[in-house]
């Protein structure tokens, strides 16, 4: 092997520098890798929040919010004060965002906030849940609190 | 492409070897630095729940972030808490932990990564320790896709 090498070394004589075009093979490899990857990759977003019973309230003569309930059933159904919008299947859920929205506008021009509470039911899923606070921020509203099992 | 530098006297245009190498490296660095922030917070034991209404995450307030890993185990029919990769069986004992996390950095964020299949009521147990180790600062986090 090594007499082999010595050989090698005596025929081609010069040209020990560095070599740029394996260089170049390379970083394409890699510069590709990191481009498939920029496609592929999952952003991690947030919703926001904060534990009921620890929003400071800054002022006693701000009027009670709107309350508003929402609730989410075990099969995935979400009821708004009791009235059933959208289907289990839908994910977006388009009137439950339409009638957030109207809701705050409503409240926004007799200038009092609205609350939200959600209860969600104990085998409701959890995707349903940030399901309704994916449609909550769509509607711009900020102040959700949590309920544990369904309203009295 | 055809007046480009090089060549010399012969008039053939000489291909530049140490520009695009330049250019080459400026391009894997940017590539390097948009994925691996990303890709380390990933857990593929978790699957997110999808919310592209989410907020981006601000880099000011993810100082402060902790994560509460809620994973969903189908067959024993429970969820598992895991936080700063310390499984947590019996959700008691993450009480003194939060509240020791808390005086160390008043200002932290609870992010509760959730499995989509998770029931609701494991969210519930999870925010209600979340809430007695003293941190009111709560975010549910979601995949945009």
């Amino acid at each position: 092997m090594s007499s082999r090498r010595h050989k090698r070394k005596q025929s081609s004589e010069v040209n020990l520098g560095f070599q740029i075009a394996p260089m170049i093979d390379v970083v394409f490899v890699i510069m590709l890798y990191f481009m498939v990857m920029a496609g592929a990759v999952q952003v991690e977003n947030a919703h926001n929040t904060k534990l009921p019973g620890t929003v400071q309230v800054e002022n006693s003569d701000t009027p009670m919010p709107d309350e508003i309930a929402i609730r989410i059933e075990d099969d995935g159904q979400v009821y708004l004060n009791d009235d059933p919008l959208d289907t289990p299947e839908i994910k977006t859920l388009p009137e439950l965002a339409n009638n957030l929205n109207q809701l705050r506008e409503s409240s926004e021009a007799s200038k009092s906030e609205v609350l939200v509470t959600i209860y969600a039911n104990e085998q409701a899923k959890y995707e349903r849940v940030v399901d309704v606070l994916d449609a909550l921020s769509r509607a711009k509203i900020a102040n959700v609190t949590f309920q544990a099992g369904a309203p009295e | 492409m055809a007046g480009g530098g090089g060549g010399g006297e012969s008039g053939e245009p000489e291909f530049q070897i140490a520009p695009m190498i330049d250019v080459l490296l400026v391009l894997l660095i940017f590539f390097m630095s948009i994925t691996s922030a990303e890709v380390l917070k990933v857990d593929k034991n978790i699957k997110l729940p999808v919310s592209p209404s989410a907020k981006k995450r601000d880099p000011e307030v993810s100082k402060h972030e902790m994560a509460v890993n809620v994973r969903w185990d189908e067959k024993a029919g429970k969820g598992f808490v895991n936080v700063d990769d310390r499984e947590f069986p019996d959700l008691n004992e993450l009480v003194p932990y939060f509240q020791e996390k808390r005086k160390k950095d008043p200002k932290i964020r609870a992010v509760i990564r959730g499995d989509k299949a998770l029931p609701a009521i494991e969210i519930q147990r999870v925010m209600n320790t979340v809430g007695e180790g003293g941190i009111a600062d709560i975010s549910f986090a979601a995949s945009n896709k």
